[in-house]
C-alpha cells in the first residue's frame, strides 16, 4: 500500500493547490475551491484507510504512520479555519505544511512493517493518538499565524490575535484530552497514571508552556512577549512528537517503537 | 488594574520568591540528598491537603497575594524548566527532588488559592470553564503528589500450578528482599498467542535483509510465496510443536537459471539451534523469532480478608481485586509461549479514585475549551 503512497499525495496536493488558487482567483463564489480541497480531504482520508485495512491495525504506531495522519489533519484545520473565519491564507499555509510531511514521509518513511505488540492492543491507542495529531495541526496553524501576527506587530494590528487565542485554546482542549486519555490508558496498562516517562515528560513541557499562553493573555501581558510563546511552544512540540527518541535521557522509554 | 510599574515591580518580587524557594530547595538537595515521599504517607498527606484551603481561608490577607495569576505563570515556568532538565540530563532523579517538591507544593499553594478566589464570586456560565480546569487539576495534583506516598508496587512470580504471595519491591534499581502481601496468586496456566515467524534472505555475516535499502519479510505461512531480487521463495510445509522451535520448509528458485534449493530454516529457541538455508557464499534464508500477539494469565486470586476472584489476566486487562490491580508484566522471554511463569505487577493506590475524578474534570473543562474559545 505504502508504494501507492506517491500516486495518491501527488492527487491530493494537486487538487489542494488547484482549490486554493481557485479561492483566490476566483473572487465570486468558493465553491469550486472547497469542492477540490474536500475531494483532496476524501481521497487522502481513503488511502489512510485502505493503509489500515491493508496492515490489519491503525496506522498510528510508526512515525512515517503519525506524519500521514497530520498532513491530513492540517489541511483539515486550515480548511476548517477558512469555512469558520474566512482566512483564506491560513489554507494556503496549512496545504504548504502537509506537503512537507507528505515529502518527509517519501524521502524518509520510516515505515518498519512489524507486527502491533500486545501493550498497543487498547480501545486507547486511537483516540489518544488521533486526538494528540489533531491537537498537534491546531497548534501548527496557530504557530503560522503567530509568525504574521509578530511581522504585524509595528501596524499595531491585532486582527489575527482572535485566531490565534482560538486555534489554541482548541489545540490546548486536545492536548489535554489526549495526554488524559494517555494517562486513563496508561493506569489500565503499566499500573500508574503517570510516571514521568521521557515522552511524558516533553508533553508536559509543551501543554505546560501553552498554559503559559494562555496565563499570560489573560493577564494581558504585551503582544510583543506574548506572541514569542507559540514558537516556542511549537519548538517543544515537536521535539515530544520527533525529537524524543533521538535524546539521550529518552532511552528505554515506553514510548519509542 | 494595576498600574504598569506597580504590575511589573509585584511580578519581580514574586520570581524573587519562587527564585528563592528554588534554591533553598537547592540547599536540601544538598544536604540531605533528596526528599523522602514516605514522609507524606498518611495521615500525613490529608491533613496537608487540608491545611491548605483552611490556612488559606483563616488568612485572607494572604490569600489574594498568593492567587496571583503572575504568580501562577512564573511557578508553571519553574515546573517546565525543571521538567526540561529532566528530560535532557538523562539518569536523573529530579521527580524526588527538593526543589521540585517545593515547587509543587507552591504551586498547590497558588491553585487552591485562586480556586478559592474564584468561588467567592462564582457564576455558573462564566466560571463553569474555569472550575472544571483548576478544581479537577487540583484535585489531580493532590492525589499524584502527596497521594502517591500511599502507592506501593510490587512484582510477583508465579509458577504454573503454584501459589504465591511473595513479592518484591518494583520500582527500585537493587533487587528488594521479599515480603509477604495480603494478596495471593495461583497461576493455572500462562499461555501466548504470536505472530507467524518472518522469513528473509540475509547477508551471512552481517545480518542485513534484501533488497538492501527497504529489507523484505514475509510470514512463514504453509504456500507462503514471495520474490525477493532475482529469487522466489514458496514455503512447502511449516511445524511448530509445543516445545520446539517453529521450521519452515523452503524452495528458492532463481528466475533466471531456474536452479532451485531447499531445506529447512528455523529461528531456533532456548533449547535448539537456529537453522539457515545457504543459498550461495554469501546469502542465506533466515527466520526470525516469532513475536508475542498476547500472552495472558489464567489466575485464582485470594485476599487475606477472604476474598477470591478467578479470571484472566492479560496487558491492558489487569485484575481488581481489594483495591489492588494485578497486571500482566512480562513472562520468561527466554522460552516464550512455553514459559512456566508469569511475572505480575501489583498496584496498591488508595488515592486512584480522586485521580479519576480530577481527570474526568479535567476532560470535561477540555471540553469547555473548544466551545470557549480565546473569548473570555
Amino acid at each position: 500500500m505504502w508504494d501507492n503512497f506517491i500516486w495518491f499525495s501527488l492527487a491530493c496536493m494537486l487538487l489542494w493547490i488547484i482549490g486554493v488558487a481557485s479561492l483566490y482567483l476566483n473572487k465570486k463564489t468558493a465553491i469550486t475551491g472547497n469542492i477540490l480541497i474536500s475531494a483532496g480531504l476524501a481521497l487522502f482520508l481513503a488511502f489512510i484507510l485502505l493503509l489500515w485495512r491493508d496492515i490489519g491495525h491503525p496506522p498510528l504506531r510508526t512515525m512515517g504512520e503519525t506524519r500521514l495522519w497530520y498532513s491530513f489533519f492540517i489541511t483539515l484545520v486550515g480548511f476548517g479555519t477558512w469555512l469558520r473565519w474566512r482566512y483564506k491564507w491560513l489554507v494556503g499555509y496549512s496545504v504548504l505544511v502537509s506537503g512537507v510531511f507528505i515529502a518527509v514521509n517519501l524521502l524518509k518513511p520510516e515505515i518498519h512493517f512489524t507486527n502491533l505488540m500486545p501493550a498497543l492492543q487498547s480501545i486507547w491507542f486511537v483516540p489518544h493518538v488521533t486526538v494528540y495529531i489533531l491537537s498537534y495541526a491546531m497548534f501548527g496553524a496557530a504557530t503560522i499565524a503567530s509568525f504574521i501576527a509578530i511581522r504585524e506587530l509595528k501596524s499595531k494590528s491585532e486582527r489575527l490575535m482572535p485566531l490565534i487565542d482560538n486555534l489554541t485554546y482548541i489545540g490546548l482542549g486536545f492536548l489535554m484530552t489526549g495526554m488524559l486519555l494517555g494517562a486513563i490508558w496508561a493506569k489500565e496498562a503499566w499500573g500508574d497514571y503517570w510516571t514521568w516517562d521521557p515522552k511524558e515528560v516533553w508533553a508536559f513541557i509543551t501543554a505546560a508552556v501553552y498554559v503559559i499562553y494562555i496565563h499570560a493573555r489573560v493577564q494581558k501581558y504585551p503582544l510583543r512577549v506574548i506572541l514569542w510563546i507559540l514558537p516556542l511552544a511549537f519548538v517543544m512540540l515537536m521535539i515530544t512528537w520527533l525529537g524524543v527518541n533521538y535524546l539521550p535521557a529518552a532511552q528505554g522509554s515506553i514510548h519509542v517503537y | 488594574m494595576v498600574g504598569k510599574g506597580k504590575r511589573e515591580q509585584k511580578i519581580a518580587i514574586e520570581a524573587v520568591i519562587v527564585a528563592a524557594i528554588t534554591v533553598a530547595g537547592l540547599a536540601l538537595q544538598v544536604i540531605t540528598g533528596g526528599f523522602n515521599r514516605e514522609i507524606l504517607a498518611f495521615p500525613a498527606n490529608l491533613i496537608l491537603i487540608t491545611a491548605i484551603p483552611v490556612l488559606l481561608i483563616l488568612f485572607k490577607g494572604a490569600l489574594k497575594h498568593l492567587a496571583s495569576g503572575s504568580l501562577s505563570i512564573i511557578l508553571i515556568s519553574t515546573v517546565a524548566i525543571i521538567a526540561l532538565y529532566m528530560g535532557l540530563v538523562p539518569g536523573n532523579s529530579a521527580k524526588s527532588s527538593w526543589p521540585f517538591t517545593l515547587i509543587y507544593l507552591a504551586l498547590l499553594i497558588n491553585l487552591t488559592a485562586s480556586v478559592l478566589m474564584r468561588l467567592r464570586i462564582f457564576k455558573f456560565r462564566k466560571d463553569i470553564s474555569f472550575m472544571l480546569n483548576h478544581i479537577g487539576l487540583l484535585i489531580l495534583l493532590f492525589s499524584a503528589g502527596p497521594g502517591s506516598a500511599d502507592k506501593a508496587r510490587y512484582f510477583m512470580r508465579v509458577f504454573e500450578g503454584k501459589v504465591e504471595w511473595r513479592a518484591e519491591k518494583s520500582g527500585g534499581k537493587e533487587r528488594a528482599e521479599a515480603v509477604e502481601l495480603p494478596i495471593a496468586i495461583s497461576l493455572e496456566d500462562f499461555e501466548m498467542d504470536e505472530y507467524p515467524p518472518k522469513l528473509a534472505i540475509i547477508e551471512r555475516n552481517t545480518g542485513i535483509a534484501l533488497p538492501e535499502k527497504r529489507p523484505f519479510y514475509f510470514e512463514a505461512n504453509l504456500n507462503a510465496f514471495a520474490t525477493i531480487e532475482n529469487r522466489t521463495l514458496t514455503v512447502d510445509s511449516v511445524v511448530y510443536k509445543p516445545g520446539y522451535a517453529p521450521a519452515a520448509f523452503v524452495r528458492v528458485t532463481d528466475i533466471y537459471s531456474d536452479e532451485a534449493t531447499e531445506g529447512w530454516v528455523s529461528c531456533g529457541n532456548y533449547f535448539q539451534h537456529f537453522k539457515t538455508l545457504s543459498l550461495d557464499s554469501t546469502y542465506c534464508v533466515a527466520m526470525t523469532s516469532p513475536e508475542p500477539k498476547e500472552f495472558r494469565s489464567k489466575v485464582e486470586a485470594y485476599t487475606q480478608s477472604g476474598k477470591v476472584k478467578n479470571g484472566i489476566i492479560r496487558v491492558n486487562h489487569p485484575m481488581t481485586i481489594g483495591g489492588w490491580k494485578i497486571y500482566q508484566h512480562s513472562y520468561d522471554s527466554a522460552r516464550g509461549r512455553d514459559s512456566v511463569w508469569s511475572l505480575f505487577e501489583l498496584v496498591y493506590d488508595p488515592w486512584i479514585i480522586p485521580a479519576y475524578i480530577g481527570m474526568i474534570m479535567m476532560i470535561f473543562g477540555a471540553i469547555t475549551l473548544f466551545w470557549k474559545g480565546g473569548k473570555s
